[in-house]
């Protein structure tokens, strides 16, 4: 696979900015707004930026599903840092969403088996709470249906 | 990866989805993961992704180790 343009690399890098801002992933349009180009030119580094496993792409609409951690969708993960509220992918995720901002956060949570809520506290270098965290899919595969994972 | 409250849980969760216990990491080892896989800068133009290298390595310095933990 060639390297990533530059192109890609300012989508991207745009992307992160208004996800770390907004708390969610931005549409293509807004991205195109902000960089002067098309949404069409947009679609198309989200495309490439999906093959580089940089995001993860909505199969039908060529919109961000996951700009990781964050989720553009809502999930059983909700983080709420500093009165943003915002959702994780998983609890990796959700974890991932306060060490990418470096603030404190509260995950809002329940166990996979039997629903009951569950909390995670981040404070500074800590996260307090009680649970585990199960990884179903060994590493090597978890590509291969990173939506499942 | 999900959250549960118990390692009875876990097993519970495995049966009904009829699928083998995979990995379970206490809490702590789930930040210091988290912290070390999503600490940079993602809006930094020069980030790159790891390496297969890279993340085996960063994967071993958490203790992650094991033959699931492994790329290829």
């Amino acid at each position: 696979m060639d390297p990533e343009s530059a192109f890609e690399k300012q989508v991207r890098a745009q992307v992160y900015d208004l996800t770390m801002r907004d708390g969610v992933p931005p549409l293509a349009a807004r991205v195109a707004d902000a960089l002067q180009v098309t949404p069409r030119e947009v679609l198309g580094a989200f495309a490439s930026l999906g093959e580089r496993r940089m995001l993860v792409v909505q199969a039908d609409s060529g919109e961000v599903l996951m700009a990781n951690p964050f989720s553009a969708v809502p999930t059983p993960f909700l983080v709420t840092t500093n009165g943003l509220k915002t959702y994780g992918n998983c609890i990796w995720d959700a974890l991932g969403i306060a060490a990418m901002l470096h603030r404190d956060a509260d995950i809002d949570t329940s166990c996979g088996d039997c629903g009951a809520a569950m909390q995670v506290r981040v404070r500074g270098d800590r996260a307090e709470g009680k649970g585990l965290m199960h990884f179903a899919i060994p590493a090597r595969l978890w590509w291969k249906d990173i939506v499942f994972n | 990866m999900l959250f549960f409250r118990s390692e009875e849980h876990i097993d519970r969760w495995c049966m009904s989805w009829r699928m083998e216990r995979g990995a379970v990491l206490s809490l702590e080892t789930g930040w210091r993961l988290a912290r070390a896989w999503y600490g940079e800068d993602r809006r930094d133009p020069e980030w790159r992704r790891r390496t297969v290298d890279e993340t085996e390595e960063l994967f071993a310095s958490l203790g992650l180790s094991s033959d699931f933990w492994r790329l290829r």
